[in-house]
């Protein structure tokens, strides 16, 4: 049987969790489950183990950087992409050095995306 | 340059052959001259199912240069009546949102029309039309291990948003931003967008189908009509598909109770 990689969605917007979730379940993603600030994502990874995590990075509470620093100290090959706007190419610079496996730029469009999670994922 | 004379096809109510020489400050053909300097755009084109470059001046003239299609349109782009700057670009940058790690950094021009802004370099000759333009943001980007300040330009390339980089002098960059911007906002509506309104324009982009969008924001189907309408008249999207609903006829649940009959008789 196929099993099928497990996506935990971080995002401080509803909108764009409900987004990130149609779009990777869709394409045959299990959503192992959504959190809306750094804190949370943190806690969810450590109950969840998700294969991948979508991270923004401005959010209240802990940022996303924050949030993949302490998720690095849990699972040190935690597979997190980061979810950016353009112009944040320095916060992206300092997640990639943190571990983060890739980014993505808002607005997004689903097809490339999933290629992305999917290349992250190894699937 | 030598003068190049060739035959060429020319679309005047249809195809017909035609003797053409361009010369480094002109075109000719038949009686006519085109001024070089006084080309407003060009863009490739198809017409009558063939492509064409169409030559923007008072009129639009339809030229098809055939095997010599290529370097014509490369020559004419180097030579259009336009603002010209020496810049740097990368081109596309992210396409749908993912980095193109495969685009390279390339010395050209940034050269703006009235209908466009063209990348030029001896490989690439890139129009972006102006309404295919979103938005024009600084951002800093690390270019030959220094940090520099670029101009991203978000544009739409064959149905996708592709973020494209200039690198320039600053006082250029602030000029060429400040520029584009104005070009935008004529175009951006004066009507404000509602939340929901923002959001399915986001969807729509983003690819998400009707039925989706109605269940991920909780709406139904006149309700999110009545937003395609308003984002239509606003020139935001356009229809492309009318999708059909149905209900079946008593013909039709005829034969579905039948197919259901054959499944439970294991036929």
């Amino acid at each position: 049987m196929v099993k099928l990689v497990r996506v935990l969605i971080v995002d401080d917007t509803a909108f764009m969790r409900k987004l990130l979730k149609n779009i990777l379940f869709s394409a045959g993603f299990d959503i192992a489950g959504e959190a809306e600030n750094g804190k949370q994502a943190v806690e969810l990874y450590k109950q969840l183990k998700p294969d991948v995590v979508t991270m923004d990075i401005v959010m209240p509470e802990m940022n996303g950087i924050d949030a993949l620093k302490e998720i690095k100290k849990i699972d040190p090959n935690a597979k997190v992409v980061m979810c950016t706007a353009v112009g944040q190419e320095q916060m992206v610079k300092t997640a990639i050095k943190l571990g983060a496996r890739g980014y993505i730029v808002k607005p997004f469009q689903a097809a490339k995306v999933v290629e992305e999670l999917k290349k992250v994922a190894g699937t | 340059m030598k003068a190049l004379k060739l035959r060429a096809e020319i679309h005047e109510k249809g195809w017909r052959e035609v003797d053409v020489i361009i010369s480094d400050r002109e075109i000719l053909f038949e009686k006519n001259t085109i001024p070089l300097k006084e080309i407003e755009d060009i863009e490739i084109v198809q017409i009558d199912g063939k492509e064409a470059i169409r030559i923007k001046k008072e009129v639009d003239f339809y030229f098809n240069f055939k095997e010599k299609q290529r370097s014509v349109f490369r020559y004419l782009a180097f030579n259009l009546k336009s603002d010209r700057f020496a810049v740097y670009f990368l081109s596309p940058a992210f396409r749908g949102g993912v980095f193109v790690n495969t685009s390279k950094w390339e010395k050209g021009y940034l050269s703006v029309t009235e209908r466009a802004i063209w990348f030029l370099s001896p490989t690439k000759q890139l129009r972006i039309p102006i309404d295919a333009i979103g938005s024009v943001k600084g951002d800093i980007r690390t270019v030959g291990k220094k940090e520099r300040r670029v101009l991203a330009v978000t544009h739409i390339d064959g149905g996708e948003v592709v973020v494209s980089f200039v690198l320039c002098p600053e006082t250029t960059l602030e000029m060429l931003q400040e520029y584009l911007r104005k070009i935008i906002n004529l175009q951006k509506p004066k009507e404000k967008l509602s939340e929901i309104e923002e959001q399915v324009l986001q969807m729509v982009y983003t690819g998400v189908d009707s039925s989706n969008i109605e269940s991920i924001l909780g709406i139904n189907t006149d309700e999110l009509n009545a937003i395609y309408d308003k984002l239509i008249s606003l020139g935001l999207v356009r229809v492309v598909k009318v999708r059909k609903e149905v209900e079946l006829t008593p013909k039709g649940v005829a034969i579905v109770s039948e197919l259901v009959e054959k499944v439970s008789r294991g036929g």
